[in-house]
């Protein structure tokens, strides 16, 4: 299901998922016939612009809160002009998963993009790497962020855009065993639970990272 | 307590106001000798001099008249520059000087009376109160204040009588004070010609700094476009016409370019974003400044609290001026402060906005010096704001940013 108002845009949009073998169910250009659409029907994910009419500000991000009202869980990814890290959070608030936030450009790089999506519509996290490193500025003197090695900060920066381990290893060029080291590192460091599971680990890193 | 407070202000103020009046009847008498010469010549080269001397005087009963109002007094003269002739006919010209000379006259008696009075009323009182029980042990009777003499028992009440009266005007003694500080506003604030005049210039300085700062951010813009993503997307363009020419002999490089034409166009949309936030930050139409406020806090690394009142939305101008005037301080608490903790609060009046950022910091952050501190007073001054500094060394540093809006 699509959300853009922007005719190119939403078109292009349809044709590469089309091409990617997914199935576009529906594809709108603003939030009142989205929210009908999925009241009927649960799609398996949400793309959606945040500027929408009629006021052209946040309805995106309004809508997709609502629409995850409805039918909780409900993957999200959200495509903007800009990112803004407290955006990135409010979508995080609800804790559920299946959220992703990018920017609209990142649909160029097809593969990584419909990578993205997959991971979204599976229950996981996709961030924008510029929303990442919004939130990868030390706060403090002291902050823990400090302690951490340019590696770790990379790994770190990675998982938080919701990459599993094997991607983190692949884009890294590292092998899983020394990512996992890596993670572990991190968590220490950051004094947070070692947790595996897929995105509760974001969450948790995301958590950290926006308080 | 709190009703003698005010009892105690005004006696303060019209005890200072004796000691300021004794030095404005020599200042008086001064400017009397200086104005003596100025007939015969000798004393005209002294006049500026004079005035110079009294201003501050003069100053100083300003203030204290404004402190006991409670609202500013205005000063407005015309300057004392340029060669010495020149000096002496402005010194003439000027319609204040004759004000301030009016004023020492006025205060020199006035303030020394009022003094006496509002000391004398309640000894006085006191004095008359007493007066019937000591009465009789002094051979001949007893004067009350206004002449009456007490010499019997019938007669003793009417001691107790101007008692009440002098005490009820002891405590008048807040009012004679008000009166006296009117008189100051009246001699001491320019007419409101004056003031207009004033404040026009004032408007048009302001005004000329605004079309100066419209200018310059005009320039900004259009360098940042040229030089950033106007040479990307040519550079984009250039790059999809070679790979369509190559298309048939090379497809493998062809396909390249055609990569690469996408990276370039990814960074000028970057630059772009840059661009658009520079001019008015996306966050602000989508939020208002409320939101996008909470969103610089929240970025800031130095944990800063929000305060922000509803402030509903104002002018775009206003807000993106807030706004960025917030992120520059922001910034600078950032990168000088050495603080661990910031505040900025939020808040209007019906045609005013206030910004108030704070850090616990080490302080002594120079107007003179900072780019940030420069660049936030010129924000102010575009829109006929006010930014006031204030940070001693060893902290806290308060910045304080006035903006007229909904004009």
């Amino acid at each position: 299901m699509i959300v853009e108002d922007d005719v190119l845009l939403r078109e292009g949009l349809t044709l590469l998922l089309g091409n990617a073998g997914m199935t576009v169910v529906a594809a709108v250009d603003n939030t009142t016939e989205f929210l009908a659409v999925i009241a009927d029907d649960r799609p398996d994910a949400v793309v959606t612009d945040v500027r929408l009419p009629p006021t052209f500000t946040d309805e995106g991000l309004r809508a997709a809160s609502e629409a995850r009202r409805l039918h909780p869980g409900l993957p999200v990814l959200v495509l903007s002009a800009y990112v803004e890290n407290s955006y990135a959070a409010e979508l995080l608030a609800d804790g559920a998963g299946g959220v992703g936030y990018l920017l609209k450009e990142r649909v160029g790089k097809v593969e990584r993009f419909v990578e993205a999506l997959t991971r979204v519509a599976e229950g996981g996290t996709a961030m924008d790497p510029e929303v990442i490193s919004q939130l990868l500025v030390r706060r403090k003197p002291d902050d823990p962020l400090g302690t951490l090695t340019a590696r770790e900060r990379e790994v770190l920066a990675l998982m938080a855009e919701g990459h599993n381990n094997a991607t983190i290893a692949g884009t890294l060029v590292v092998s899983e065993g020394a990512v996992l080291k890596h993670i572990r590192n991190i968590f220490t460091k950051l004094n947070l639970p070692n947790d595996d599971g897929g995105h509760r680990r974001v969450q948790a890193v995301l958590a950290y990272l926006n308080a | 307590m709190t009703r003698l407070t005010p009892l105690w202000t005004a006696a303060r103020y019209v005890v200072v106001g004796a000691a300021t009046a004794i030095l404005s009847i020599v200042a008086l008498c001064g400017l009397c000798v200086v104005l003596a010469m100025s007939l015969f010549g000798v004393g005209l080269p002294a006049v500026p001099e004079a005035l110079r001397l009294i201003r501050p005087l003069v100053a100083y009963d300003r203030k204290r008249a404004a402190r006991y109002l409670g609202e500013p007094i205005a000063a407005s003269y015309q300057p004392l520059e340029g060669p010495a002739l020149s000096q002496v006919a402005a010194a003439f010209a000027d319609p204040a000087n004759r004000r301030d000379t009016a004023w020492l006259a006025v205060h020199g008696f006035g303030g020394l009376l009022l003094c006496g009075l509002v000391i004398g009323f309640p000894i006085s009182a006191v004095n008359n109160f007493l007066i019937p029980a000591y009465w009789w042990l002094v051979p001949g009777g007893v004067q009350t204040s206004f002449g009456l003499v007490v010499d019997s028992w019938a007669t003793a009440p009417i001691a107790v009588g101007i008692g009440l009266l002098l005490g009820w005007l002891a405590f008048q003694s807040p009012r004679f004070a008000r009166w006296h500080a009117l008189v100051a506003r009246e001699l001491l604030a320019p007419p409101v010609g004056v003031r207009l005049t004033d404040r026009v210039a004032e408007l048009t300085a302001s005004r000329a700094g605004a079309l100066e700062a419209h200018g310059a951010e005009l320039r900004r813009i259009e360098r940042d476009l040229h030089d950033g993503a106007q040479a990307r997307i040519a550079a984009v363009v250039m790059q999809l016409g070679i790979a369509d020419q190559m298309r048939e002999r090379d497809p493998e490089a062809a396909f390249g370019l055609v990569r690469k034409a996408q990276d370039t166009a990814t960074d000028a949309l970057a630059e772009l974003r840059e661009v658009v936030r520079s001019i008015y930050p996306p966050v602000l139409s989508d939020r208002g400044l409320d939101g996008a406020v909470s969103a610089l806090a929240a970025r800031c690394p130095v944990p800063t609290a929000l305060e922000v009142a509803p402030i509903g939305r104002q002018p775009a101008a206003i807000e993106a001026a807030a706004y960025f005037i917030i992120a520059e301080a922001l910034a600078n608490v950032t990168k000088h402060s050495a603080a661990d903790a910031a505040s900025v609060s939020l808040g209007a009046s019906a045609d005013r906005l206030f910004i108030t950022v704070r850090d616990n910091g080490r302080g002594g952050a120079d107007g003179s010096l900072g780019t940030g501190i420069v660049g936030i007073q010129r924000r102010a001054d575009a829109f006929d704001g006010r930014a006031a500094l204030s940070s001693p060394p060893g902290g806290p540093t308060v910045l304080r940013v006035e903006l007229p809006c909904g004009l």
